[in-house]
């Protein structure tokens, strides 16, 4: 039960602080290519939308279809291997739109989308993936969706801070990105060796 | 639960600071205009004959002035230093100006260099508007205006310049994109032969190491000058420059003076002998500009 919930909680940190995170990175992504306008953060932030709308309503669906844990780690691992080759493919997809597209709003709208679609639709299942589960299993669940939808926002602002605050000054863009990749992949391959889904029947 | 409590408190907070504000408004200057940006809270004052555009609210002083009755004046040092480029090039056709402010350079263009043409790159669109109207700049055959990131006008731009200057640099903030390794490699690539990039800096902080180690990773020829009575320094970067300070003497045969700017006073403002912090290079990739800036020496 502890090391459910253990799973759980920490997929929602690593994954809630990875999204924003990555966010924050974005503008170091794009303004080499696309400039560092407003119109940037309006792609930045509405692209994210899109990806996170998405995954809200894909996370939910899946839970109901497979109503078990394993298949989102195996998605999650597959956006973490994503995000670690982000600092591979952004100079050339940055390089490329930005030659093919004018207006540096739609250059960078595109380049966000190329670039985050999958692996920021894929987290964002995460908080109505729990959810369901949960919800399937419910009997003496201690995670309201209002909890899980806490932990994973508390993950969220550690994660722009950390990185907006801190980790900028410190690392490399790349090997940020690359570290965020790498903690996602660690939290989504570890509990599949945990037997996650039998505790599951537990609850 | 306390947080009904807790709103409570900061409804009265905020309602305190507004009354609180509202008895500080200064009335020494007479303010022409106020308004916001997408980027900026942009004022302009009026104090006897000198006008000023006034970026921020309270923290960030940045201004540019101009005096109404003398305009080829600069009131501020380093606009007055940025000219130092004409000891390097004297007979530059064309010059870039990433940075617009108040138009304080291409007005003195317009007067005393009448034969360079300037294309000046400015990213808000209020600061254009305002300096049209408040500052008379009039786009003209030899004077070109456009709004765009400077980054993405030299990557875009056909042409050529003899001079690119960059002065799009907040006190309190760095567009991090303007000075990357990357960056000087793009301006680098739209100079002219003899073509030199003219910056201004701050050298109170450690990004002043950075910035000028990072110009010596792009270019040959790196030299500093550093302000006299402000913190205010300029970088000069060119692989062939067609002078350097150790023969000044003969560029300044061609030109002592544009308007009110004694280019003889700005050489001596030549550091010959800068030393540098060790420190890393800036890049798209590792960029810590904005740390570094509030980092003093």
């Amino acid at each position: 039960m502890i090391r459910l919930y253990t799973v759980l909680i920490v997929l929602l940190l690593v994954f809630g602080a990875a999204i924003m995170s990555l966010e924050i990175l974005s503008s170091n992504l794009m303004s080499p290519y696309f400039g560092g306008s407003v119109y940037i953060w309006g792609s930045i932030i509405s692209s994210f939308m899109i990806h996170l709308s998405i995954g809200y309503v894909l996370g939910g669906y899946l839970c109901k279809r497979l109503a078990k844990l394993y298949p989102l780690m195996a998605l999650l691992a597959i956006a973490s291997l994503w995000v670690m080759g982000i600092p591979n493919i952004h100079p050339a997809v940055g390089e490329f739109l930005s030659d093919k597209i004018m207006d540096v709003r739609y250059g960078s709208l595109a380049a966000m989308n190329v670039i985050f679609f999958i692996p920021i639709t894929i987290m964002a299942m995460v908080s109505p993936y729990v959810i369901g589960i949960l919800s399937i299993h419910k009997k003496a669940s201690g995670l309201s969706a209002g909890v899980v939808l806490f932990i994973s926002t508390l993950g969220s602002f550690l994660g722009t801070n950390a990185t907006a605050f801190y980790m900028i000054n410190i690392f490399s863009v790349s090997t940020i990105v690359r570290g965020i990749g790498a903690c996602c992949f660690a939290a989504s391959v570890i509990p599949l060796f945990m037997r996650i889904d039998r505790k599951l029947k537990n609850v | 639960m306390k947080v009904s409590g807790l709103l409570f408190l900061e409804i009265i907070f905020c309602v305190g600071l507004l009354i609180a504000q509202s008895k500080t408004v200064s009335a020494e200057a007479k303010v022409l205009y106020e308004g916001d940006s997408i980027y900026n809270h942009i004022r302009i004052d009026q104090d006897g004959e000198e006008r000023c555009m006034l970026f921020g609210r309270y923290k960030d002083k940045r201004q540019t002035c101009i005096n109404m009755s003398n305009p080829d004046v600069s009131i501020f040092e380093y606009t007055g230093m940025m000219f130092v480029g004409f000891l390097f090039h004297p007979d530059s056709r064309d010059v870039a100006l990433i940075g617009l402010g108040g138009g304080y350079v291409p007005s003195v263009f317009s007067r005393n260099l009448p034969s360079v043409r300037i294309d000046s790159i400015e990213v808000d669109p209020l600061v254009y508007k305002l300096a049209q109207k408040y500052f008379s700049l009039k786009a003209t055959p030899m004077q070109t205006f456009t709004v765009l990131d400077g980054r993405q006008y030299l990557k875009k731009t056909e042409r050529k310049y003899d001079q690119i200057w960059v002065d799009a640099f907040n006190t309190d903030y760095i567009p991090v994109h303007l000075t990357t390794k990357e960056f000087l490699q793009l301006a680098k690539s739209r100079l002219t032969k003899n073509g030199i990039v003219v910056q201004n800096v701050h050298n109170a902080n450690k990004l002043f190491d950075a910035q000028v180690a990072t110009f010596r990773a792009i270019f040959s020829n790196v030299f500093v000058f550093n302000g006299k009575k402000s913190r205010n320094a300029i970088i000069v970067a060119s692989d062939n420059p067609l002078y350097k300070p150790s023969n000044f003497k003969q560029s300044l045969k061609n030109r002592v003076k544009i308007g009110e700017i004694n280019l003889k006073d700005e050489a001596y403002k030549y550091d010959p002998t800068l030393k540098i912090a060790k420190t890393s290079v800036l890049t798209d990739d590792y960029n810590p500009a904005n740390f570094l800036l509030h980092q003093d020496h």
